[in-house]
């Protein structure tokens, strides 16, 4: 009774001002009614007997501020309600056409972006001076001031020795305009080496365009008339971009048109839009090529092509109608593919008929060691029905022109850096038409090729968690003489870093942006503070500002009369848009409407016109001495699959693919995100990897089993989902989780595809190739 | 009076999830945590699941959207000892946290799930949004400021919203919505008032095949799904 008494005072003393009929009824069933009434009932004062709700203390300033995203690189127009100086609620901006206003629920996320707690707040200073993984990097808080002195030194120290090619600069997601700023300081500095991360997933269906129509760019598509989708390992409602424009479309496409768009997913996984979809065709994976070839040959052989178009605006279609009609018939295709030849057939006249159709491509058919001829092959799907530039096709986005800036001052030491090759091979024979790899930094870090790099810096780049072959990256930064990192948060980078400044994230700062590929339709949106910058973060354009001035020569003046701070130049970038005020409370400018059917001044290529047979390509091998006499080699192929490890030991094909939950910025230390992360699993917090059910009772693996998957090059952890959405000879992972860095919501959940993935790349863009490792799955013995 | 519901277009749905997000947002529910998770103790009042039947290539998964289905005839009311669970006269289905005893009795009647028990203890200060203001206003637009354990909490339809809306004389249904039917990038959702014919989901479901969910236990809920 004593123990029983002294339990009461302790929880009601926890519960001082918060006792109500619910604790009371608690402590009463706690202690026996009859013993406790007596002393508890004094509680009961007004005051406390309604504990949940405080009234209202103080005024409600309320505002509405309208700015743009940044969790995925689609960059939408939102809008941020702000009660009293806090964030509390983000929604679309109806101004935008890229999505008519709406946004996914990435961005919903952004209010969790912006107060997350492991956010960083000044500048850390590395004490220990060994770095790797698990290392305590033993942070020292330093000043802006000492922190900027320190890099200073460094940059000067390189342009004093004439070595400026010897600064890499990575650039992680940032808002365009940071990103004109970062190309503009490497060119004032003098260095060829500023490193994007498109080359991880953006860049095959850029080269497979430009084979065709000279254009270097994402596909734009006009979703809103078209008649059939065609969708090829495209994951249109998770992570195509941009993927709120395809969730607002989707809705239209079904049912705000008057006959609804048929979809059909080819695809080894049965993903989220393939369970949206009408049809599913499960692909033995990488061979995207051979059907849209083979689907070409049925539409070719039963004369059901656009003959307009391809007769006045295309040029190679007799090499392209050769190759197809003699090598990729339906029965042969359908070998390769494992799809049935009479379904192929049924696909490619559903597609040829039904008019305007779009075959759509994604990451999953074109992040192949070939995918930029995939691209091309599927692109060409597209020519044949005639959907190039009409209504329902696929669309050549436009974006809009900022004010120019005045050209860079270049000093001499910035024309011999700049002289020098680029780590990444780009544009070299090794990757023709690359403009950047990513993935290639590890190895010419690694290897001094072509020559040592002395100091990096960041900017909010995470590439060793998303580049496959992580651990290389891990070996590279820590090769880094000295790096910098500037991020909101510590993410994988940064434990590498030598020095970490604090950014700002999208809502803190000044910025400008537009979508690509959006709607077609230029679009720009402003970027500007909703709240004031909750730590000692800069947006990294000031940090650049600050960083020319004091390297001082030719950077510095490269950095005049462009606006002296992130907020004037972007008032200088957009004055050519709209005035300033009509930005601020508008949030977004959009162009004229859409031109269709451009075609006498649309296709960059030999001909002026859209080839089967790329000229450019051919130019450019030609170029460099490196072109074949092989026709072949300019025509949309397949020509089978290079896997990493061999079938026998690595039975299974490793299908690394993204859920939409993934928020895109390098950091997933977000709750709401987290919870919901895999839909179709009905799980969050977690990796799971999907196998076929049979052959998971092959492997004698169980729902909920810890395996390991093992690759060529490395093994991680993983629980077993036995699924009849994956194709046998897969096993469909996640990619997003097993960050190692900061965050109780983030840190040891689940594992992360990536280190197992081996390197390879489109040979043509230099793209990073994803799904052609072979793993072993096995059960991970118990403790 | 209306009688309001939802309609749930499962054609443009693409099971994206924002509305559980921003119903989150709106409402102030608490997020989970891995443990919670694991224990069943997170806490929804809008949650997407998927429903997998057929053989591989033959495979279907429905996602399906669920609020609360504020149902005509609610087990939840008749079963709550507290009399915290009751009836709207405009049929939302509302839990009053101060008469609730946490007895849970409404969880287990409940056939579709909707309602989740807050375990979480009022000092355990990492539910409590870090985007949140301290001083949010309890009584004005959000309904939700501060949380409390012990009780059970479940989707409201917005009634905030809707009270709010009405006392400004807008349209309910067209002006002034539920968040997860404002932010649903795909317009998959429909709310307004069941009673009038000229409502726009009186309209769809007068135009489109629908279905609700377990309709055999006669609960007459009032939100409707429509079909391919």
């Amino acid at each position: 009774m004593k123990n029983g008494n002294g339990r009461l005072k302790k929880m009601m003393k926890a519960n001082r001002s918060k006792v109500n009929r619910r604790t009371f009824l608690k402590l009463s069933a706690l202690t026996g009614a009859a013993a406790g009434m007596g002393p508890m009932i004094d509680l009961f004062h007004p005051s406390h007997v309604l504990p949940l709700q405080k009234r209202a203390q103080g005024p409600l300033e309320e505002k509405w501020v309208v700015t743009s995203c940044l969790n995925c690189p689609a960059r939408c127009a939102i809008r941020v309600r702000v009660v009293n100086g806090k964030a509390v609620k983000i929604t679309g901006n109806p101004f935008s056409v890229v999505s008519e206003g709406k946004i996914c629920p990435r961005a919903h996320i952004g209010l969790q972006v912006l107060y997350d707690p492991g956010r960083i707040h000044f500048p850390l200073k590395r004490k220990n001076k060994e770095k790797g993984n698990g290392i305590r990097p033993e942070w020292i808080p330093v000043s802006w001031d000492e922190a900027l002195d320190e890099i200073t030194r460094h940059l000067k120290s390189l342009r004093d020795r004439a070595q400026a090619h010897e600064l890499l600069l990575f650039c992680g997601l940032n808002p365009m305009s940071a990103e004109d700023m970062i190309r503009r300081f490497a060119d004032a500095f003098g260095t060829p080496n500023l490193v994007g991360g498109n080359g991880l997933d953006a860049e095959t269906e850029k080269s497979g365009n430009w084979m065709a129509d000279g254009h270097y760019q994402n596909t734009a598509y006009d979703l809103d008339q078209t008649n059939y989708i065609l969708a090829f390992g495209a994951d249109m409602l998770e992570s195509c971009r941009p993927l709120s424009r395809f969730l607002r479309k989707w809705g239209r496409l079904r049912r705000e048109k008057p006959n609804r768009t048929k979809v059909v997913v080819i695809h080894p996984r049965y993903s989220l839009t393939a369970a949206k979809s009408d049809e599913w065709i499960p692909i033995h994976p990488g061979t995207d090529a051979a059907l849209a070839m083979a689907l070409a040959h049925v539409i070719i052989s039963e004369e059901l092509y656009d003959k307009t178009f391809i007769k006045n605006w295309t040029a190679g279609f007799g090499p392209y109608q050769q190759l197809v009609i003699g090598q990729y018939t339906p029965k042969a295709v359908s070998k390769i593919t494992g799809i049935r030849a009479d379904t192929l057939q049924r696909i490619a006249r559903e597609f040829a008929q039904t008019k305007p159709a779009i075959a759509l491509r994604g990451n999953e058919s074109m992040a192949w060691p070939d995918g930029s001829y995939t691209s091309y092959a599927i692109l060409c799907l597209n020519a044949l029905v005639g959907s190039i530039d009409v209504p329902g096709g696929i669309l050549y986005q436009e974006n809009p022109i900022y004010q120019e800036m005045p050209p860079v001052v270049e000093d001499d030491i910035a024309r011999r850096g700049k002289a020098q090759p680029s780590l990444d091979f780009r544009g070299t024979e090794k990757f023709p038409a690359a403009k950047v790899v990513t993935n290639q930094i590890p190895e010419s870090l690694l290897e001094n090729l072509p020559y040592p790099v002395e100091m990096a810096m960041g900017f909010n780049s995470n590439f060793n968690m998303m580049a496959p072959g992580a651990e290389r990256w891990d070996k590279a930064l820590r090769k880094l003489p000295y790096y910098v990192h500037i991020s909101p948060f510590m993410s994988e980078m940064a434990q590498y870093a030598d020095l970490v400044l604090p950014s700002t994230i999208f809502l803190e700062e000044w910025g400008y942006d537009h979508s690509p590929p959006g709607s077609g339709v230029a679009e720009a949106k402003i970027k500007q503070p909703v709240i004031k910058p909750r730590g000692n973060g800069w947006s990294a354009i000031d940090i650049l500002f600050e960083l020319s001035k004091r390297v001082k020569g030719g950077v510095a003046k490269s950095f005049l009369n462009i606006g002296d701070d992130s907020k004037g130049f972007v008032k200088f970038r957009t004055a050519t848009l709209a005035p300033w005020e009509e930005l601020l409370t508008k949030g977004v400018w959009t162009g004229e409407e859409y031109r269709y059917k451009k075609y006498d001044q649309l296709f960059y290529t030999p001909s002026k016109k859209f080839e089967f047979y790329s000229g450019n390509l051919k130019c450019l091998l030609a170029s460099m001495r490196k072109g074949s006499g092989k026709d072949f080699d300019y025509l949309p192929h397949y020509q089978g699959t290079k896997f990493l490890g061999e079938k026998g030991e690595y039975p299974l094909i490793l299908l690394p693919y993204q859920p939409l939950m993934v928020i895109e910025n390098g950091s997933q230390n977000y709750p709401w995100a987290q919870e919901i992360f895999l839909p179709m699993l009905g799980i969050g917090w977690d990796t799971l990897v999907e196998i076929n059910t049979e052959t998971a009772n092959r492997l004698e693996l169980k729902d909920g089993d810890v395996a390991w998957l093992e690759s060529p090059f490395q093994r991680i952890k993983a629980k077993v989902k036995c699924s009849e959405g994956v194709h046998p000879e897969v096993a469909a992972i996640p990619l997003g989780q097993g960050h190692t860095s900061y965050g109780r919501w983030q840190r040891g959940i689940g594992s992360n595809p990536n280190e197992i993935i081996g390197v390879d790349y489109d040979r043509i863009s230099g793209q990073s190739a994803f799904f052609n490792t072979r793993v072993k799955v096995y059960k991970a013995s118990v403790g | 009076m209306a009688r309001w519901g939802m309609v749930i277009d499962l054609d443009k749905c693409t099971g994206c999830q924002a509305c559980t997000i921003v119903c989150k947002v709106e409402n102030n529910v608490p997020h989970g945590s891995p443990e919670e998770q694991k224990w069943r103790r997170e806490i929804y009042w809008n949650k997407v699941i998927a429903v997998t039947n057929g053989k591989y290539p033959r495979v279907n998964t429905q996602l399906i959207p669920m609020p609360c289905m504020h149902c005509d005839d609610a087990p939840c009311v008749t079963v709550c000892p507290a009399k915290a669970t009751y009836r709207r006269e405009d049929g939302i289905i509302m839990q009053d946290f101060r008469k609730c005893i946490g007895c849970k009795y409404c969880i287990v009647a409940c056939p579709y799930g909707a309602r989740s028990f807050n375990s979480k203890e009022q000092e355990e200060k990492e539910y409590h949004r870090h985007d949140l203001p301290p001083d949010r206003l309890a009584w004005g637009p959000w309904p939700f400021p501060s949380r409390t354990h012990g009780v059970v909490e479940k989707c409201t339809f917005c009634f905030h919203r809707i009270d709010q809306g009405i006392k400004e004389g807008k349209k309910i249904g067209e002006e002034v919505v539920p968040a997860c039917v404002e932010d649903c990038p795909a317009h998959a959702r429909f709310f307004g008032d069941l009673d009038d014919t000229e409502s726009e989901v009186s309209r769809l479901l007068s135009s489109r095949g629908w279905s609700r969910l377990r309709e055999g236990l006669g609960t007459k809920p009032k939100v409707y799904y429509l079909s391919k």
